[in-house]
Order: C-alpha cells, then structure tokens, then sequence
C-alpha cells in the first residue's frame, strides 16, 4: 500500500544555487593535482588518436611492403607512385619501392628494385598530376615490422582495440558488479550469501589465468576478449558496490524513501546507487587499466584480435620472436611504450580522481 | 578458537566447490568434442566412441558433473591430450620451481615494498616519495610480458648481467631477473599501500603519545607505527595475491622457467584442455589455501582480531 504522505515542496526544491555541488569540489581537487591531469589529457588525446586513426595515420595498417621489412625508425625509401589512387587509402599497393633511380626519358623511368634488377617502367602507368610527382620519399618514423608494415600506423590503429576492449569491457564488468553488488547490500540475507560466494570462488582464480581460460573456450577474437575481460572483473566492482550499499542502506534519507512507500528497486537505483558513484568510478579507472592489460596479454599470446587487425600486445609477440636475433627492437619497444603509456596515464587519473574525491585526504 | 577455525574451512570448502564447479562449465561450454581432440588426427568412429565410454561424455551433464566433482575432490585431474600424462602428477612435478620463484618474489617485494613505503610516508611530498611512487605506478602499469621482455633485452641480451633464460639447476643466477621481474607489481602494490596505512597512523595519538614519552624516533616508527600500519598491508597482500601473482604464467614463459605458468602456457598454446583445466583450477585451490592458512595464522597470532 502507498503511503499518504505527501513530500513538501522543500525537499524537493533544489539546494540553494550558490552552494556549489560535492563534484564541483572534487574537481577543484582535482585540477590542482597536476599529474593526474597530465593523466587526463593524455588519455584524451589517446582517445582523439584513436577515433581519427583513418585521418592521422601515414599509411595503411595492413599495407605488406616486404621490400621494406623490418626497417629501424626513421627508414626513408622512394617510391614510384602508379596510379591517381590516394597513396595511404587501399591496401592494394599502387607503388613500385624503388632502391635508387637511374634515369628517365620522355616515355620511361629506369629503377634498380630491391632484388638489385634494373627495371623500366612507362610513364603512363605512373601518376600524371603535377610535377615531378610520380617520385616520392616514403618516411616510416617508428620503422617496419618483419612484413613491411608501417609501425607507427599500426601503433595507431592498435589504440582503437586497447581502449575500446578496455572500455567495453570494463562497462560489462560495471554493470554486473553494480547489479550483483547492490542486490547483495540491499537485500542482505541469502542473496548476499550466494553472490558473496560467488565473488569468492572468481576472486580465487588468478584473474590473468582465468581470462585466458574464457578466452580459450569462447575462441579467439575481438568479441571474446572482452567477454572474458567482463566477466573476470566485475568482482572488485561488486564488492566495492555491495560495501557502500551496506553503509548507505543504513542512512536516514533511505529510511525516509521507505517510509515514503518507493519500492526497493527505485531506492537502490534513485538513492543509494548515485552515492556510491564516487569510490566507483576511482574502481572503474583501475579497472580500465587492468582490462588494457588484460588485452594487451590476450593478445600477445594470440587469443584477442585476430590478424591482420593491429594490436599492441600482438605486435609486441611479433617482435619479441625477432629479438633474440637482435633485429629491430623497435618491433617490441614501441608497442610496449604504447601499452606503457595508456595505462600509466589510467593509473595517474585514477589516483588523482582517489585523492580528489577523498576529503580527508588533505594536501 | 576451535569454532573459527571451522568455520573458515567451511568457507574454503564451499569456494573449491564453487572452483571445481567453475572449471566444469568451462570444459562444458568449450566447443569441440573432447574425445576427437584426445585421439587428434587418427580419430575413427570405434575409438571415437570407446574414449567417450571411458570420460563418461555419454551420460548426461548432472551425472558428468558428479563424477568430474568427485574426482577433482579425489585430486584426479585427468590426463593430458597431448601427452597422455596424469595432469595433477605433472602439475605436483612442476610444482617446487613455482613455489621457488614465487616465495623469492613474494620476499622481496614484501622487504622492499614496505621499505619503500615507510620512506615515501616519512618523507612525504619529497623527492625520494616521488620517485619511489613514481616506480610504484610504474609496476602497477607494466603488463608482465612487456615487463619480462625489457628485463631480457636491457639486462640479459645487451648488458649480459644475467642468463636469458634457464632454471636454477644451471646456476642461482637464473633466479635473480624473473623473481624481480615477478616481484614489481606486488612489490609496488605494498609499497603504495604501506605509504598511505602509515601517512594514516602516523597522524594517530598514540604515536603523539610515544614521542611524548620521549621514545626515539626509529622505536616510535618500527614499535608503534608499522606495526599497526601493517595489518592493512598484510590483508591486502594475502587477498590479492591471486591477482599479483598471476604475473608467474608470463614470467616463467619469457624465462622458460619449468613451473606451473609455463605448463599453463604451454597447453594453452597447444589447447590441451586437461592440463589447462588442470593448472587453472590448481591455482585457484591454492590460492583458497593460502587465505584459508593465513586467516587462521592472523587469528592466532593477532589478539585484536575478534573471534567472533
């Protein structure tokens, strides 16, 4: 039965305009912590890097050149460019790699190729537009990989699997850990005795070994990976839910929605859910960076994204099998300094969000 | 006393159940006909049919789940496609070279990372706090693989300090770079954990009270502050040592290290579901252990904590 009471306009009203909100005060906190907003813009450039990769990588990810193969940083070559085709748009290679130009005429332009042949080509299968054009100097800043595929683009391109599997993942994660957990404070009882066990028994695998498992069952893949990322991580989220959910449940305002008749399901989503986003979204950000992790290691043993859709733990597999010979070490280095990067910059924002939203730690 | 301590067994009863039961649906739900992997190629109808006699695959999933539980509880793990190996035999072989890696690695992080930790709170906001949290972050941050591979390439491959690669049958030596690279993330988590527990009790009034009595500053540091500083450390150690120590499957990969990672990496290279099945769920049950053993240590030893 609903209760007769009626809640005065008071309540409802908002709090007074000039009185600024918690958040607003977190965020000054925030602000004057200066590594964690270092954190912060990297990780929004990271994301700009990633939505625009079509825009700002050089070349195609995918483009095999084996002429150009495991080239060091700041390999140049020259090209003869074919057609009026974009030279970094289709995977279809519309240039000749040229080793050194001997000559041209009217009609053709002599090469020595990469197998050291001399070779002749006529200039109407070359680029016409423009002066001189059909001659070009091709530069690969961070050098090839064992396929002659420009590393920076795939570095590039490997930027959109890490944050969208982390981010989605961690979504999945979230999401069930914010179910589970809250049914498990607010109910209290046998719900929470079968959900606190089940966050036991997951909690008890290694968290690594576990993803792997799930990943090895569903198969390999972009979807699986993130499955499997999910439904490791929502443990910490559930239980960092169910604690908070503990203490809120205990508090007057919740008392006051009993009494005012609202079911349990719009007490726990309106009132005990949005206080505990705080501690929540400093979890979420560590968990971001375990799920990054997560897929970089997937991937490095050959269980996340699939060839030929660059990742980073994938490409650091691929060098790693060359380093021992000691060629290019660049292959290795530079996806790791890209994994590096992303999740230090996670772990600085999340330490900063940490600080910021507690108030008892004073700076 | 007696009641604790049951009822904590009860628990970690409960949790490998729940463990067991967890691997069974993994093996369930794995697409793929047991029986055809464990013959591979040479795989005809008749033998086919006899291996899924032998496995119970005929019988339907609850009576499978029941065997698969009794003998997992019986330690009976099956036996490895690849190898027809006993899996929890190979497992137990395997297991002292973990149990050497992992108990260096857990030492000097715990040593190093409360060491650390001290410092960076008793110096807060100077430069050694930066930097010793700056490597902290750096630990938590690195994926272990990427970790490994620069510790091989900088220290074994270019400055040639270390073996690249080996056991500790060749030589000691080969233990010091994987227990390292092994010990950074524990060791950073603690050293983060340590620093913000003490930063906490340094501000308490007992220790006003200790230095009021005039006790020097190390006795008020190592007497009264750490050692209440560190029961935080110690749970969170004990609670998250499946996480930290996941690191062991790559690291003993990279250092092809002859222990339970690299026999859990190997058959998952090789998808020999058994053993995978197997090192998983060992891992776990070991884990359940550890907590098991270190509650019930921490109700002896720890007058403080209520028994209840």
């Amino acid at each position: 039965m609903k209760s007769q009471i009626q809640i005065p306009d008071e309540m409802n009203a908002k709090v007074s305009e000039k009185g600024r909100s918690l958040r607003y005060y977190t965020w000054l906190r925030f602000r004057r912590n200066k590594s964690a907003v270092a954190g912060l813009i990297v990780l929004a450039f990271l994301i700009i890097i990633a939505l625009s990769a079509e825009l700002i990588s050089p070349f195609n990810p995918d483009l095999q050149t084996l002429e150009f193969a495991s080239k060091p940083a700041f390999f140049k070559a020259l090209v003869l460019i074919k057609s009026d085709k974009k030279f970094s748009g289709s995977s279809d290679r519309n240039f000749i790699p040229v080793k050194k130009l001997i000559g041209e005429n009217n009609e053709t332009v002599k090469y020595i190729d990469y197998l050291d042949k001399e070779k002749e080509i006529s200039k109407t299968e070359l680029k016409k537009s423009g002066n001189d054009s059909y001659i070009q100097s091709v530069l690969f800043v961070l050098g090839t990989d064992k396929y002659g595929r420009d590393l920076l683009s795939r570095l590039i391109f490997g930027t959109r699997i890490s944050l969208s599997v982390g981010l989605i993942s961690q979504t999945i994660a979230i999401l069930t850990g914010l179910i589970l957990g809250s049914f498990s404070g607010y109910f209290r009882g046998f719900p929470d005795r079968v959900i606190m066990w089940l966050i036991n028994v997951v909690w008890a695998f290694p968290s690594i070994l576990l993803v792997i498992a799930i990943s090895v069952v569903l198969g390999k893949g972009f979807w699986q990976a993130f499955i499997a990322i999910g439904l490791t991580g929502w443990v910490d989220s559930a239980r960092l839910v169910r604690g908070q959910v503990f203490s809120i449940r205990e508090s007057e305002y919740i008392e006051a929605a009993k009494s005012a008749g609202f079911g349990s399901l719009r007490i726990i989503f309106r009132h005990i859910l949005p206080n505990c986003t705080g501690p929540l979204i400093v979890s979420a950000t560590a968990g971001l960076a375990n799920a990054i992790i997560f897929e970089a290691s997937l991937s490095f043993l050959g269980l996340g994204v699939q060839p030929p859709t660059s990742s980073w733990g994938q490409m650091v597999f691929d060098g790693y099998k060359y380093m021992i010979t000691g060629s290019n070490f660049g292959m290795v280095l530079w996806p790791s300094i890209a994994i590096l990067i992303t999740v230090f910059s996670i772990n600085l924002l999340g330490d900063g969000l940490r600080d910021a939203s507690d108030p008892k730690l004073k700076k | 006393m007696l009641n604790y301590a049951l009822k904590n067994i009860a628990q970690a009863v409960s949790i490998l159940i729940g463990v067991i039961s967890i691997t069974f649906i993994l093996m369930f739900i794995m697409p793929g006909d047991p029986a055809r992997m464990m013959l591979g190629q040479r795989s005809d109808e008749e033998s086919v049919r006899s291996i899924r006699e032998e496995l119970g695959l005929n019988k339907p999933v609850y009576t499978q789940y029941i065997i698969f539980m009794s003998k997992a509880l019986r330690g009976d793990l099956g036996v490895s496609y690849i190898t027809n190996r006993n899996v929890s035999k190979t497992i137990l072989e395997k297991l002292p070279a973990t149990a050497v890696l992992g108990f260096t690695a857990i030492f000097i992080s715990f040593i190093i990372g409360v060491f650390a930790g001290v410092i960076s709170a008793l110096k807060q906001n100077s430069f050694l706090d930066f930097l010793s949290m700056s490597v902290a972050l750096f630990g938590i941050s690195v994926p272990q693989f990427v970790l490994a591979l620069l510790a091989v390439f900088i220290f074994s491959a270019t400055l040639g300090w270390f073996p690249i690669a080996g056991y500790i049958t060749d030589g000691w030596n080969h233990l010091i770079l994987p227990a390292l690279a092994l010990a950074l993330r524990p060791m950073a988590i603690t050293a983060r954990i340590t620093r913000s527990s003490m930063l906490d009790v340094m501000t308490k009034d007992y220790i006003r009270t200790a230095r009021a009595k005039g006790l020097s500053e190390f006795k008020v540091i190592y007497k009264h502050a750490l050692r209440n500083a560190l029961n935080p450390v110690i749970t969170a150690a004990s609670s998250s040592l499946a996480a930290t120590l996941g690191g062991v499957f790559f690291i003993e990969y990279i250092f092809n290290w002859p222990g339970i990672g690299l026999l859990a990496m190997d058959s998952i290279m090789k998808l020999d579901f058994p053993m995978i099945q197997g090192t998983v769920m060992f891992s776990a049950v070991i884990f359940v252990l550890i907590n098991l053993l270190v509650d019930i240590m921490y109700a002896l030893l720890d007058p403080k904590v209520k028994i209840s």
